[in-house]
C-alpha cells in the first residue's frame, strides 16, 4: 500500500507540476483505484495547440524502458529545477490520452502491474 | 529503432573484436593473454594504468572482454541498445584500461543481482546500476590481494565483500540520485564514492595503511594517441552514412538539449545524430590532451572512451566547454599542471557537470568545473582510490552544491506581483 502510494504521489506531483507551469486558471485532479491498477485524469484549463498536445501524448506514450524505470524513475516528482519531463512518467505507466475539452485539455493516465485489467478502465481501444 | 539497436549493437561488437585484434597483433597473442591473465590478479585502485602494468595488448584484451560482458548482460536481458546501454558499454571499456577487469566486477554485478531478486524486481530493471556499479571493483581486488590476505582466503573475501557491495548499491544509487537531481551524469560515481568512504574507514579501522598508488604510462605509444581519433571519425561517418539527410540536423538539436538525466540522445533526436555528437566529443577531447601536452595511456582513453559514450547520453558540445573551461580556470590558478593525471582527468570527467551548464548557462558551468578542479584533487584520499569514478563522485557533491543553493534561492526569492 505505501508502494502504490508513493508511486501516485510521484506521479500526481509530476504531472502538476508540468500543468502548473502554464498557470492554469483550473486544474481537476481525479484519481480512480482497482486491485491491479489505477487511472488518474488530469484536466487543466489552459489552452494548447495541437501540436503542444502531440508532443505531450508522443512522451507520455513512450516506449517503456525498464532499465530507465527501474533506476531513473525515482526521480519523478521531484523536480524542483528545471523543466517537468513526462518521458519519465511515459515509461512506467501503461497507456495515456490527451484530448481537448471544452474547458481545455484532458490528460488520461492508466497504470497497473501484470494483472492489470483494462476492462476495469475505459482505455480506448484502437480502431 | 530496431534498425538503429543493430547498427549500435554491431558498432559495439566490432569496437570488442577490434580491440581484441589488436592487443594480439601489437604484444603478440601470447603476451598480451599472458599478461591479461596477470591484470586479473593486481591492484586496481586509482591509479593503475594497465598499459603501464601489464602493457598495450593486455590493457586492450581486458578492456574489451570487460566491455563484452556488459554487452552480453544487456542483449541476455532484452534491453534497448541506446543511450545509456552505449554509454555503460564504452565506459567499461574505457575503466577496463585502468581498474576494472573481468574478476573484479563480476562479484558486483551479482550481489546486484540478488538486491534485484530480494525485492522481486527484474534485474534489467536495475542493470544501469549494475553496469556502472562495477566502478567498484577494486573493492574485490583490494581484499583478494592487498588486504595482506593468503590466495584462497583472500579470493574468497574479494568475492564475498564485492557481492555485498553490489547487494547494497541500488538502494543508495536512487537515493543519490535525490541529491543532485540528475545534473551529474556519473551518478554511480557519487554513489560509489559514498559507499567508499564507508568501506575506506573500515579498512582503515583494522590498522591497515594504503600506499598511495600512481602507475601511469608516458611511453607515448603513436597507437594510443591515435586510437580515440581514428575511433571518432568512424562513427561520425557511420552516422552520416546511416542518415545522409537528416543527421547534421539532429546532431544540432542535440546541442539544444541541456543533458539531465536521464537525456537519451539516441531516442530523443536519432542514433546517427548522437554518432557524430559522439565522434565530435573524442576529436575535441583528443585536441585537448595533445593542446595541454598529456598522455595518451589508460585513464587518459578511458576518459575519451567514457565521454564519447555519454555523449549519447547527456554530453553535448554546447554543455562540455564551460565545465572544462572551469577545470582548466582552476588549475590554473592553483598552480596545478594541465598535464598532469588530477587536472587532465579532471578536465575530461568534468563533462559529468555539463547539465549544469545546459540547464542553468555557461557561467554556471564555469562555476561548477571550477570547484570540482578542487574537489576531486581531495575526493581520491577519502575514499582510498576504491571508486574508479573519482570525477564522478566529486561531481555528485559539486552538483548537490550547486543544486541546492539555485534551489534555494528560486524557492525564496522576493516575489513579484504575479505570485501570492
Amino acid at each position: 500500500m505505501r508502494r502504490r502510494k508513493d508511486i501516485i504521489l510521484h506521479l500526481l506531483s509530476e504531472i502538476a507540476s508540468y500543468i502548473l507551469e502554464g498557470d492554469p486558471q483550473r486544474m481537476v485532479v481525479s484519481l480512480h483505484q482497482e486491485e491491479s491498477g489505477l487511472h488518474l485524469c488530469v484536466i487543466d484549463s489552459n489552452q494548447h495547440s495541437d501540436e503542444e498536445i502531440a508532443k505531450m501524448e508522443k512522451m507520455l506514450n513512450s516506449q517503456k524502458r525498464p532499465e530507465l524505470a527501474g533506476y531513473y524513475g525515482a526521480m519523478t516528482g521531484q523536480d524542483l529545477l528545471g523543466g517537468s519531463r513526462l518521458d519519465l512518467l511515459g515509461w512506467q505507466i501503461k497507456h495515456a490520452d490527451v484530448t481537448r475539452v471544452d474547458c481545455g485539455i484532458q490528460i488520461d493516465l492508466w497504470m497497473g502491474g501484470d494483472e492489470f485489467q483494462s476492462h476495469k478502465f475505459t482505455i480506448p481501444t484502437k480502431e | 529503432m530496431e534498425k538503429d539497436d543493430t547498427i549500435v549493437k554491431n558498432l559495439l561488437f566490432g569496437l570488442i573484436f577490434a580491440f581484441i585484434a589488436a592487443g594480439a597483433v601489437i604484444d603478440g597473442p601470447i603476451t598480451a593473454f599472458t599478461e591479461f591473465a596477470k591484470l586479473q590478479i593486481v591492484p586496481a585502485r586509482l591509479i593503475n594504468d594497465f598499459v603501464q602494468i601489464g602493457g598495450i595488448g593486455a590493457a586492450l584484451i581486458n578492456a574489451a572482454l570487460v566491455g563484452l560482458i556488459g554487452l552480453i548482460l544487456i542483449l541476455i536481458n532484452k534491453v534497448k541498445i541506446s543511450g545509456p546501454t552505449f554509454a555503460a558499454v564504452l565506459t567499461l571499456m574505457g575503466f577496463g584500461l585502468f581498474g576494472k577487469t573481468v574478476l573484479n566486477i563480476l562479484p558486483i554485478i551479482a550481489g546486484i543481482y540478488l538486491a534485484a531478486r530480494y525485492v522481486d524486481k527484474e534485474f534489467k530493471q536495475y542493470i544501469i546500476i549494475a553496469l556502472f556499479g562495477t566502478a567498484l571493483g577494486p573493492v574485490v581486488s583490494f581484499a583478494a590481494v592487498e588486504f595482506g590476505l593468503s590466495g584462497v582466503t583472500g579470493t574468497i573475501a574479494g568475492m564475498a565483500l564485492g557481492v555485498l557491495t553490489g547487494f547494497i548499491l541500488p538502494a543508495l544509487a536512487v537515493s543519490m540520485l535525490h541529491l543532485h537531481q540528475g545534473f551529474n551524469l556519473y551518478n554511480m560515481g557519487l554513489t560509489c564514492g559514498f559507499f567508499g568512504l564507508f568501506t575506506s574507514a573500515f579498512v582503515l579501522a583494522t590498522g591497515h595503511k594504503y600506499d598511495k598508488v600512481l602507475n601511469w604510462y608516458d611511453g607515448g605509444s603513436s597507437f594510443l594517441i591515435w586510437l580515440v581519433p581514428v575511433m571518432s571519425l568512424i562513427f561520425i561517418i557511420i552516422g552520416f552514412v546511416f542518415d545522409k539527410k537528416n543527421a547534421f540536423k539532429a546532431f544540432k538539436n542535440i546541442q539544444k538539449i541541456p543533458g539531465r538525466l536521464p537525456s537519451d540522445f539516441m531516442v530523443m533526436e536519432s542514433m546517427e545524430g548522437a554518432l557524430i555528437n559522439s565522434g565530435l566529443i573524442g576529436l575535441f577531447g583528443s585536441l585537448y590532451v595533445f593542446a595541454v601536452g598529456a598522455d595518451f595511456n589508460g585513464p587518459v582513453i578511458g576518459g575519451l572512451l567514457t565521454i564519447m559514450g555519454f555523449a549519447a547520453f547527456g554530453t553535448n558540445l554546447r554543455n562540455s566547454w564551460p565545465v572544462v573551461l572551469g577545470v582548466a580556470l582552476s588549475a590554473l590558478l592553483f598552480k596545478f599542471d594541465l598535464a598532469s593525471p588530477g587536472p587532465i582527468l579532471a578536465a575530461i570527467f568534468v563533462t559529468t557537470l555539463g547539465p549544469l551548464a545546459g540547464e542553468f548557462g555557461w557561467k554556471t558551468g564555469v562555476i561548477a568545473g571550477f570547484i570540482h578542479m578542487v574537489m576531486v584533487s581531495q575526493t581520491g584520499g577519502w575514499h582510498g582510490g576504491m571508486n574508479l569514478y573519482n570525477n564522478g563522485f566529486a561531481g555528485g557533491l559539486t552538483a548537490a552544491l550547486i543544486v541546492a543553493i539555485i534551489q534555494w534561492y528560486k524557492a525564496n526569492k522576493p516575489l513579484d506581483a504575479s505570485e501570492f
